[in-house]
């Protein structure tokens, strides 16, 4: 039941009266300033001024709506668009839609209703407009409102275990969190990346926050040029990032183990766990390559000179698949930005002899595999070679790894395992071309010697027939 | 010439085994030993040349026994080494399996060639009979060879292969399991398989093929039967020796050209070794002379007059196979001198059959 504002609201008066707190608190709520009366939600007759009366049964009052029911106080008009245009409002009705799709429209526990419903975040009696200040989901607010659920491990065991509960901890130590916390509205908190009502599990693909859909997420405010301006960080992250190896993987082909936005920079907090800063962050997955540049001859001079060490050479959000063309001393490598050809700079003979090396087995595997496609075609069995050549793929693989230690001897030793495969494959493939052509032949003569025998026999058979036709 | 004379020497041989086993005896009986000559007479040679296959088989198959182990484990590894590895291993492998076909074939062409020249008949059922004994050994030799080099097709092949014979009522679970070694296709199947290629069969097939073979000489080669009423004068005759033997001689030289063209040109596969369980690949199908009979079965309805498709197909083959093979008692009318071209007309549908169906076979999916 909705009140006319120009009514005088019994409900108010005599609460108000009575100085009962809640309708204090509700003279500052929205709903009131809209002219709704008590009885919207909780019934009763607020045009009359007999407690009895107004407060009975008959009137429909129903006290405090139960935990189950009281979602339909807030639906009945917040899901009618007609009722909400007459109060002039603009926002969304689909509110109760999207919640029922989210994680939180399980029922609690012991009971019913939502475990989260509308006024678990948006309060009761002193509900204000999300963009003012003074709202519970105001964004600098709404950390703290979310935390007080999701920063409780004994609230959290009841639904989800295995959800951690330090998420508010993690992000008061990053950026966006120590902006929000000096009462910065625009840094992202919660609901700009989970959402609002349409909260999903994160393992859910069509939640916003799954590993897939990242990268939109962050670069709704990242690639936004006028929300940046006042941190005076760039905007071209995201599409560097989509072009990147990285992104072509998760995007393209949607492989969830390729690194997100938040794989290096971290979710909540700055930095994923374990990792010193961001530019370590590469060896968390590409542990191998960082161990050999930790133990190689470049690791002192990085960090006597503060160099990012896998960004100086590959970058970071673009970084792009890497080619042999970047070792060496040719254009295109990226040796030569620091080595040059002076007598005294052995990186720079090392890099351009690594190069000659894996061009060199590059080239007698191509070799290799054109020999054996050659025996193949000629149906000779070289499955043998054939298979051996995944070792030498193998080695390809680990000699590119190598490179990161800078040991010239150490990828020697490596890459010669690969030429005994490539020469071993070779002549096996060799032989069975030279065997194919030997089998043509040895055909060819035994061919001739049947032909020969089978005419010689075809004469002494003319010859002994017709001797005993004459005789 | 001096009395070590080689020639001489040769003589004092012949004599000496002549005094022991009368060898003049054998040598006058080839001589009078004749083949009639009219324009039949050529099918008359592909029973020589199924005995020349069948040479090559066990030549080719003793070479190949000592490499091949017949495990699980090895069989398809010591099979690629013999084609690898082995000097001349892959012509040995080649050959065999080519001439197992070629074999098969000859012994077709010579049951149908009996068939219309009406040879079974009196007084020769026994080498009919006999006859039929080794095309049925032929086809298990050929069954049980295929699943040898333990490869996917040949696997997922014997698998359906055996599976039809599960289908006969009340004895197949039971054939299914003594054939196999157990529930499935293993290497217990494979052991099995090995030890009737290798020792069973071969026993019984020189068994029957030396009484085959007596036989035929004891009987002579069978005469067209419009010879009956001909003079002796007209029945136009070639002596066996040399003329006949000459002749299949340079049938054998060029089958087995043709073998080693076969095996230098197309060499037997290998393809990948069979995996238990990995999902069947497309396209299994048995061996070409297997094809008709699991196409028919293939397109039988999966009811037939109120029985299981298979099972009616299988009865059908079985009642047919019978049929054929006990055509000397039925066949009446050849053996008083009168024209059966009813049964030529059946023989002739049969060949129609089988090429059809084969040829579907082939290139049905």
């Amino acid at each position: 039941m909705i009140f006319p504002q120009e009514k005088t609201d019994q409900c108010i008066s005599c609460h108000f009266d009575l100085e009962d707190k809640v309708a204090i608190s509700y003279k500052t709520d929205v709903h009131f300033n809209k002219g709704i009366s008590c009885s919207a939600c909780h019934g009763g007759d607020s045009n009359s001024d007999d407690m009895e009366l107004s407060m009975s049964k008959e009137k429909g009052f129903i006290g405090v709506p139960s935990r189950g029911v009281r979602i339909n106080s807030c639906i009945n008009c917040h899901s009618n668009a007609q009722i909400m245009k007459r109060y002039g409002s603009t926002i969304p009705t689909n509110q109760y839609e999207l919640l029922k799709l989210s994680v939180h429209s399980k029922n609690i526990i012991g009971g019913e209703g939502f475990i989260v419903d509308c006024i678990s975040c948006h309060s009761v009696h002193d509900i204000a407009s999300v963009r003012s200040k003074s709202s519970k989901v105001y964004p600098t607010k709404i950390v703290e409102l979310c935390g007080s659920c999701h920063s409780s491990a004994e609230f959290m065991k009841n639904y989800n275990s295995a959800l951690p509960v330090d998420q508010v901890v993690k992000y008061r130590t990053s950026t966006h969190g120590k902006l929000n916390a000096q009462g910065d509205p625009n840094a992202a908190e919660c609901i700009n990346c989970h959402g609002n009502h349409e909260i999903r599990a994160v393992n859910d693909p069509k939640s916003t926050v799954y590993a897939t859909n990242i990268p939109q997420v962050c670069s709704a405010c990242h690639s936004d040029q006028k929300k940046m301006a006042p941190y005076k960080i760039p905007t071209n992250q995201y599409s560097l990032f989509e072009n990147s190896v990285h992104g072509k993987a998760l995007l393209e082909k949607h492989d969830i183990n390729a690194p997100s936005c938040n794989d290096c920079h971290g979710n909540h907090g700055a930095v994923p766990p374990g990792v010193e800063s961001i530019s370590k962050v590469c060896g968390s997955c590409h542990a191998l390559n960082a161990e050999l540049f930790d133990q190689s001859p470049h690791k002192k001079p990085f960090d006597e000179n503060s160099l990012s060490e896998c960004e100086s050479c590959h970058g970071n959000h673009g970084v792009s698949h890497p080619t042999d063309e970047m070792l060496g001393v040719n254009e295109g490598a990226v040796c030569i930005d620091c080595h040059s050809n002076q007598s005294d700079d052995k990186g720079f003979f090392v890099a351009a002899r690594m190069k000659e090396i894996i061009d060199s087995l590059q080239l007698e595997r191509d070799e290799t595999i054109k020999i054996l496609d050659e025996a193949g075609k000629k149906s000779m069995d070289v499955s043998d070679a054939v298979f051996s050549l995944q070792d030498l793929r193998q080695i390809l693989i680990q000699s590119r790894t190598k490179v990161h230690s800078f040991d010239l001897e150490k990828y020697e030793e490596l890459t010669n395992q690969g030429f005994e495969i490539t020469t071993k494959a070779k002549s096996e493939g060799l032989a069975s071309i030279e065997n194919y052509y030997f089998r043509r032949k040895g055909l060819g003569v035994a061919t001739i010697i049947v032909t020969i025998l089978v005419i010689g026999l075809y004469i002494k058979l003319r010859r002994l027939e017709k001797k005993n036709s004459s005789a | 010439m001096n009395k070590n004379n080689p020639i001489k020497l040769t003589k004092r041989g012949f004599h000496w085994i002549d005094e022991r086993y009368k060898l003049t005896d054998l040598f006058s009986f080839l001589k009078k030993k004749s083949v009639p000559q009219y324009r039949a007479t050529i099918w008359y040679y592909f029973g020589g040349i199924a005995l020349l296959l069948f040479t090559v088989q066990v030549v080719t198959g003793i070479l190949l026994l000592m490499y091949y182990k017949g495990t699980q484990d090895l069989a398809y590894e010591s099979v690629k080494y013999i084609d690898t590895k082995v000097n001349f291993g892959w012509l040995i492998r080649s050959v065999h399996s080519w001439s197992a076909n070629l074999m098969v074939l000859s012994v077709f062409i010579h049951m149908f060639s009996v068939y219309f020249l009406k040879s079974f008949r009196k007084p020769r059922e026994l080498t009919w009979y006999t006859g039929i004994g080794l095309l049925l050994l032929s086809f298990a030799f050929g069954f049980s060879g295929y699943l040898l080099p333990w490869n996917e097709l040949a696997f997922f092949a014997t698998k359906v292969g055996t599976d039809i014979v599960g289908e006969v009522p009340l004895v197949g679970e039971y054939f299914l399991k003594l054939l196999r070694g157990g529930e499935d296709v293993t290497g217990a199947t494979l052991s099995r398989f090995f030890g009737l290629h290798v020792a069973v069969f071969p026993g019984l097939f020189t068994i029957l093929l030396a009484l085959h073979l007596i036989f035929i000489q004891r009987q002579g080669m069978t005469e067209p039967e419009d010879w009956k009423s001909k003079p002796v004068s007209e029945k136009q005759q070639i002596p066996f020796f040399p003329n006949f033997a000459l002749r299949e001689l340079i049938i054998w030289l060029i089958v087995i050209n043709i073998l080693a063209i076969l095996a230098v040109f197309f060499p037997w596969e290998i393809g990948n070794k069979a995996d238990l369980f990995a999902p069947a690949p497309e396209g299994i199908k048995p061996e070409w002379y297997f094809l008709f009979m699991f196409q028919v079965l293939k397109m039988l309805p999966g009811k037939m007059i109120l029985i299981n498709g298979e099972f009616f197909g299988i009865l059908m083959f079985g009642i047919g196979g019978l049929l054929w093979i006990l055509v000397p008692f039925w066949e009446k009318r050849t053996p008083i001198g009168i024209r059966n071209r009813l049964l030529t007309y059946f023989g002739i549908f049969v060949i129609i059959f089988i090429i059809i169906f084969t040829m579907l076979g082939f290139y049905l999916d």
